[in-house]
């Protein structure tokens, strides 16, 4: 066990202060607390360990006026013994005398064993034999209960105890489970809106998104990740379709204007969260139509241009005004803008061409313009010979589009090794599959040109791109070449930001061709702001729409008014308390799969990429785990005060029942830092009730429970007139059977009703694999509860 | 002139009081150590045995003020001034004859390897004290946190329940 200081305070002040330090935790009667830190569970052992036993507040087993009042560091093993506690609340008694074993109940408090860890064993599993396993309440993300050995844990559900990997690994921080959930319920506007809190165009992302959060999809452990592309597209054009729903222009103006340069998006995300908060936003851009990237790079065979119109004009019709063709430093200075608008955010892209020195660069193309070019429609065949250098997205898009304009070969050539390329791995194997040829670990050396033109270009060997700590610095072979016959060059090997704009009269910072931002996408100028690309360099559009909302958030700050909408919603929405999955997610392996056109059907102008039916991204939602943690509440005693609405008071507040109990999945989430669990009181429960705690176990000591019903029922006449039923060790909280309770009051209690209120109480049961048998064995607990 | 500060906790053991400094120092205590490892490191005391270290064998257990505790779940530190018995203590000390319940299990082949006497010894000793006249079905909820896993916990039960029986006989 690693050391640690020990420390017994003498008043309550004194402890919670100790505890409101870092590297702290409580300790009462230590049973819990010692195996957890012997074990290595926690994420780092605590400095200090702060002994509860000896304050005066927490000790004493009296009965008063208003209840029972237990003291958080009263032994289990007084609980269990006390006259009092045995004459009126037995109920009590039996579930402190059913914990752990007789001696473990002389040191154990009631303290601890409400506020102990849990006992999954997985998280359980000691790290001195192979490591210890990170699971979803450690600093992993997988529970592996759900898909391995589960017969002891949750028939109702996971808690959500960390970040969802996809959640996490999506730069805009996409709630993907959550809409994955309202989509199973049938909920689609709901799933939409939640898409629309962090991103307004996912009808474009879905299609052109490099979708992270795939690769963090916990299903990558067992089979396919979920197709989270395909379904974030239904929704996108089911937000599209509906634009007068989603995208409502701000009932009133709020009177301030914003400006922003460039409409790539970033800029349309910034308008968009802008406008419905009321402001006046107005976009400049200087090509003749809206959209950067997203109309001028991207090619329409992966995203079709009226998906963008369609968001564009959507936008307009929120009220944003957006100014085509107007290049700032031209046709109107940054100064008039900056003067006449209360706020300005810059997202100018990175659109100009990095030049590398080689010899005959000035007769090669930049791949960007190209793509531009076409966009315009300019649809000439660019040459018969195409050599694109570059291994990124641009690069294919360049590719691929020369080849599909009648290019007869295609080359590309580039640092990286093929399993190491930038660009995403479907683009690769589209580009494959179109004929094009893809020269790995070679950089460009010289252009040969015969009577100042381009006949093909030299290439030196690159065996090693990145250095020993993962920094881009190739290597090459001199002398090891390879000649490829062209007749154009494309270059896609990077980007630049225009900054000329700037033209020196603010003081906005650049740093590497870049500008400048910090905190809140903020530039060292106050009032501007920047995002998208001219600030990270190339990038993904899910990046530079997360900087567009940032952006918005800052700029809303900067005007001194209160939180935007979209951020009143992000915090209002309901979380379910317990995430829900489909009991046949575990045996869906496959992913569906979105329609692709064959190689020869393909051209410049139709989507390659279908969409899906509505069912299949209904059926694809339904294979996502909705990853949470799927331990069971261990504490007994937990399970009986629920039962009988015991308060909790602390040396901050009174906390009920339902709040400590009912709601949260860890103690640190009710408890404040340096708040403390004083005394425990327990209500007299009404004249004439039956309590009892029945825990079914596999061993008869130290064992926790398999199954556990706690409650109180009274009966008038064979009438139900009160009950309380908690089930324990069926999910991540005890489960307070509200459903079946009020099923019951006021029935006349026999054996049928009582089936019928454990059918009642089971029916919202999501079973795992091995715990099935869980169900039917708590509706013969909760039936021998009622008496049948 | 030279001041030394030292904590210093003082448990009782056996009938011996034993002053021991706590601190980070090479023979000194540190604080989160626990009482099985006191016992048997620092006072010798290796009776007890360490079997899972995590209450849930009960072969560490001693008794500390009358209650049987797993002292392997219990921190030295909070026993300063306790009293504290070990399978050691419980022969008489003038003249090393075992206690009546150590030779019921010698007399009754309570045991087989050993390893988890002392923790059943220890528990019954305090049950006992407790209960002049408990049933065999007491007896084993009282041993219910005390594994044996040679399955000799047939015979442990009947060589405390003869020794009731022999105390009951003497009582009389």
């Amino acid at each position: 066990m690693k050391n640690f200081g020990y420390v017994t305070p003498k008043t309550l002040e004194e402890a919670s202060g100790l505890l409101a330090q870092p590297g702290a935790a409580a300790m009462g009667g230590g049973t819990d607390l010692l195996g957890v830190i012997k074990d290595g569970l926690l994420p780092s052992p605590p400095k200090t360990v702060v002994n509860l036993k000896k304050l005066p507040e927490l000790s004493g087993l009296t009965e008063r006026e208003d209840g029972l009042h237990v003291g958080a560091a009263v032994t289990l093993a007084e609980i269990s013994e006390n006259e009092t506690v045995k004459a009126k609340w037995p109920a009590l008694a039996d579930a402190a005398r059913s914990v752990a074993t007789p001696n473990l109940r002389n040191t154990a408090t009631l303290g601890g064993n409400l506020c102990q860890d849990i006992r999954c064993w997985y998280y359980r599993y000691p790290d001195i034999l192979g490591g210890r396993i990170n699971c979803a309440r450690k600093e992993g993300h997988l529970c592996s209960a759900m898909m391995g050995e589960n017969r002891y844990h949750s028939i109702f559900g996971a808690a959500k105890v960390c970040e969802t990997p996809c959640t996490g690994k999506c730069p805009a921080h996409t709630d993907i489970s959550a809409y994955m959930e309202l989509l199973r319920a049938g909920k689609v506007e709901e799933a939409a809106r939640v898409i629309l809190e962090v991103n307004p165009m996912p009808a474009i992302t879905s299609r052109v998104c490099a979708h992270f959060c795939m690769e963090g999809c916990n299903r990558n452990t067992y089979d396919e990740s979920l197709n989270v592309g395909a379904v974030e597209r239904y929704l996108g054009d089911y937000i599209l379709e509906h634009k007068d729903v989603f995208m409502k222009a701000p009932e009133g103006e709020n009177g301030l204007k914003i400006s922003i340069i460039g409409s790539g998006p970033a800029g349309l995300t910034a308008a968009y969260y802008l406008r419905q908060s009321g402001y006046g936003v107005t976009i400049y851009e200087k090509q003749p139509e809206a959209g950067g990237c997203l109309t001028y790079a991207i090619p329409p065979y992966r995203l079709p241009k009226n998906v963008v119109r369609s968001f564009i004009s959507a936008l307009e019709a929120m009220g944003v005004k957006i100014v085509c063709s107007c290049q700032i430093g031209q046709d109107k200075t940054l100064d008039e803008i900056v003067k006449a608008s209360d706020s300005v955010m810059l997202d100018t892209g990175t659109w100009k061409r990095p030049l590398i020195g080689l010899a005959g660069e000035e007769l090669t193309r930049f791949g960007l313009e190209f793509l531009i070019d076409v966009n315009n429609y300019v649809r000439e065949r660019p040459g018969s010979r195409v050599v694109v250098v570059g291994g990124g997205n641009v690069a294919m898009d360049v590719a691929i589009t020369a080849k599909r304009l009648g290019c007869p070969e295609v080359a590309m050539v580039c640092l990286e090794q093929r399993d190491s390329m930038p660009a995403n791995e479907e683009e690769v194997a589209r580009a494959l599959e179109e004929g094009i040829l893809i020269h790995n670990g070679w950089g460009p050396k010289e252009v040969v040109r015969t009577d100042g033109k381009v006949t093909g270009m030299v290439f030196k060997h690159c065996p090693k791109v990145l250095d020993e700590t993962g920094r881009f610095n190739p290597v090459y072979e001199e002398d090891n070449v390879m000649e490829l016959q062209a007749d154009i060059i494309m270059m896609a090997i990077g980007q630049k930001a225009d900054l000329d704009f700037l033209e020196g009269a603010y003081k906005i910072e650049t740093e590497r061709g870049r500008i400048k931002a910090l905190d809140g996408c903020r530039t060292t100028e106050a009032g501007i702001f920047a995002g998208g690309d001219v600030t990270t360099g190339p990038a993904t559009v899910i990046k530079a729409i997360a900087s567009g909302k940032e952006a918005a958030i800052s700029v809303n700050q900067y005007c001194g008014l209160k939180e935007l909408p979209v951020e009143k919603t992000a915090r209002l929405r309901l979380h379910e308390k317990l995430a829900a999955f489909d009991t046949r997610c575990r045996g869906e392996k496959e992913a569906v799969k979105s329609p692709m056109l064959e190689v020869h059907e393909r051209d410049m102008d139709k989507e390659d990429l279908g969409c899906i039916a509505p069912e299949l991204a209904k059926g694809e939602a339904n294979r996502c785990f909705n990853c949470g943690c799927l331990a069971v509440n261990p504490s007994d005693t937990a399970n009986m005060l629920y039962a009988m609405d015991a308060k909790i008071v602390t040396n901050r507040r009174t906390i009920s029942s339902e709040e400590f109990f009912g709601i949260h999945t860890r103690v640190q989430e009710v408890l404040e830092k340096g708040e403390i669990v004083k005394e425990v009181i327990v209500p007299y429960l009404p004249k004439g009730a039956v309590a009892r705690y029945d825990k079914y176990r596999i061993r008869k000591s130290i064992d926790f429970a398999v199954l556990a019903v706690a409650g109180y029922y009274r009966l008038e006449d064979g009438v139900v007139k009160d009950v309380s039923m908690v089930l324990g060790a069926v999910a991540p909280v005890p489960m307070k059977m509200k459903e079946a309770e009020s099923y019951l009051t006021g029935k006349k209690l026999t054996e049928e009703t009582a089936r019928e209120a454990a059918e009642i109480a089971l029916k919202d049961a999501i079973p795992l694999a091995m715990n099935g048998y869980k169900i039917d064995m708590a509706k013969v607990m909760v039936r021998r509860f009622l008496g049948f | 002139m030279k001041e030394i500060v030292r904590k210093v906790i003082t448990i009782h053991v056996n009938g011996k009081t034993y002053d021991i400094p706590v601190g980070t120092g090479r023979y000194e205590m540190p604080e989160s150590e626990t009482l099985s490892h006191t016992l048997r490191d620092r006072l010798g005391l290796t009776g007890l045995k360490i079997g899972c270290d995590q209450g849930a064998c009960g072969c560490c257990t001693v008794i500390m003020d009358g209650k049987a505790v797993t002292s392997c779940m219990t921190l030295t530190m909070d026993c300063d001034g306790k009293t504290i018995t070990t399978i050691e203590g419980l022969a008489d000390r003038a003249t090393g004859e075992l206690d009546g319940l150590q030779q019921a299990f010698l007399d009754n082949c309570g045991y087989q390897c050993g390893f988890c006497t002392p923790g059943i010894i220890m528990t019954a000793k305090a049950f006992l004290e407790e209960h002049e006249n408990p049933t065999e079905e007491e007896v084993r909820e009282a041993l219910a946190g005390n594994y044996c896993r040679c399955g000799t916990h047939y015979t442990a039960v009947e060589s405390v329940m003869a020794y009731v029986q022999k105390r009951k006989e003497e009582r009389q």
